[in-house]
């Protein structure tokens, strides 16, 4: 509908969620629905001429070591989706997810009390891998005791990360549940984010956290080259000062 | 000056056209203190309804201004999207608020929603299906500037609107 993308307008890039929970009986990850299947035409990103982008993401909701089996197995039907997020329920899995999964997003609780505490050790190192950790904002938008649990469980992962890492992202089913990019860099100073990383947690994270699921897509990674030919010369310039010194010495 | 306001500009979102019935200062004013009461309590209402007041509404649009103290637009804003419904006469809708700008003066949300309305009428004449339709557009197009200033040069590009 139109009232839809009166707010995708404002964005360049949505991703359609897939959620596996493996407490239900034995769950296989299918193929994605392909984008241009269910939207036959794409509105415009306002202020540019480019179509707005839909990416396909899969949730896995983990609570046994398991259910991680999944995500190391070569399994061809993983490869297709552009997000890979893990929602870990316990404090192993949790700790797992942050230091060797193959992931793009870990999905922070906001429905519910934490059953563990954050360590800075698995944090600072999902950070340094590039993965990200994601909030949802749409429960506290709901509920008022939601909004409770997000805020707590928010503030303190805040405080172990510092703000770094952050991506905020809408739950919604329903379009009346989705919010301005503008309104939900606002929520993000609630959850104890500064101005700056706010803003970041709705834009350059976002762009940073697909840019990594596309390098996990395509073999073992990219390696970007770029051509800098003043560094021939850098070295030209330095090789007579070693001479120099040498003579010197 | 030292009682510095901030203006904020929104728009009401909703799937029900007779949500536009509801849309009047008292109602709107109403949801917004509410939501700002359920999110930042006692404390943040009574900072925020120092100076509050609707400024400015347009139903046709669903265009809102706010205006609040300057010390107390961070807590306006972050409760802006509890909004959830707007309620008048009895009568309630699902709604959500969408924030568009926030300026220090009445003139600096007015520069910027003639060029937000620029960029929906654009939108909308991208989205015409019939000739009749077109022609209106565009008149409207050409004729959005601000008054006292002489109509902009870039009003004869939007006449060449992609078909």
């Amino acid at each position: 509908t139109y009232y839809v993308f009166t707010f995708l307008v404002g964005y360049s890039a949505v991703a359609l969620n897939h959620v596996i929970d493996f407490k239900e009986k034995k769950q296989e990850i299918i193929k994605p629905v392909s984008p241009s299947e269910l939207f036959p035409s794409l509105p415009i990103v306002q202020g540019t001429s480019k179509r707005i982008k839909v990416l396909t993401r899969l949730t896995l909701v983990v609570s046994d070591p398991s259910h991680c089996n999944l995500l190391r197995s070569t399994s061809a039907n993983i490869r297709l989706y552009d997000i890979i997020a893990v929602f870990p329920k316990t404090e192993k899995l949790f700790h797992i997810a942050c230091t060797t999964l193959d992931v793009d997003l870990v999905c922070i609780n906001v429905t519910e009390k934490l059953p563990f505490y954050f360590r800075r050790p698995p944090v600072n190192m999902a950070i340094d891998r590039g993965i990200y950790f994601e909030l949802l904002y749409t429960p506290a938008i709901k509920d008022s005791t939601m909004r409770r649990y997000t805020i707590s469980n928010a503030i303190s992962l805040m405080q172990i990360c510092k703000g770094k890492n952050i991506v905020i992202s809408s739950a919604a089913e329903r379009p009346l549940e989705l919010r301005g990019p503008y309104d939900v860099a606002n929520l993000g100073l609630l959850f104890g984010l500064s101005e700056s990383e706010a803003k970041a947690a709705v834009s350059t994270n976002c762009r940073a956290t697909m840019l990594h699921g596309e390098t996990r897509k395509s073999a073992c990674g990219v390696v970007y080259t770029v051509k800098k030919p003043r560094k021939v010369e850098e070295e030209e310039t330095t090789l007579p000062a070693c001479k120099k010194a040498k003579t010197e010495a | 000056a030292a009682l510095s306001c901030r203006y904020v500009l929104c728009e009401v979102v909703s799937e029900d056209p007779r949500c536009r019935q509801c849309i009047e200062d008292r109602a709107v004013g109403l949801a917004v203190r509410d939501a700002v009461g359920r999110v930042h309590g006692d404390y943040g209402l009574a900072c925020c309804s120092i100076s509050f007041t609707v400024k400015y509404l347009n139903a046709y649009t669903g265009t809102v201004l706010l205006r609040c103290r300057k010390d107390s637009y961070r807590l306006l804003c972050s409760a802006l999207p509890f909004v959830r419904q707007l309620e008048s006469r009895n009568q309630r809708y699902p709604c959500s608020l969408n924030t568009l700008h926030v300026g220090g003066t009445i003139r600096t949300c007015q520069k910027f929603l003639i060029q937000y309305n620029r960029r929906q009428l654009l939108m909308l004449l991208q989205n015409c299906t019939n000739e009749e339709e077109r022609r209106c557009v565009q008149k409207s197009l050409l004729s959005c500037s601000l008054t006292e200033e002489q109509s902009q040069s870039g009003d004869e590009e939007d006449d060449d609107g992609p078909e």
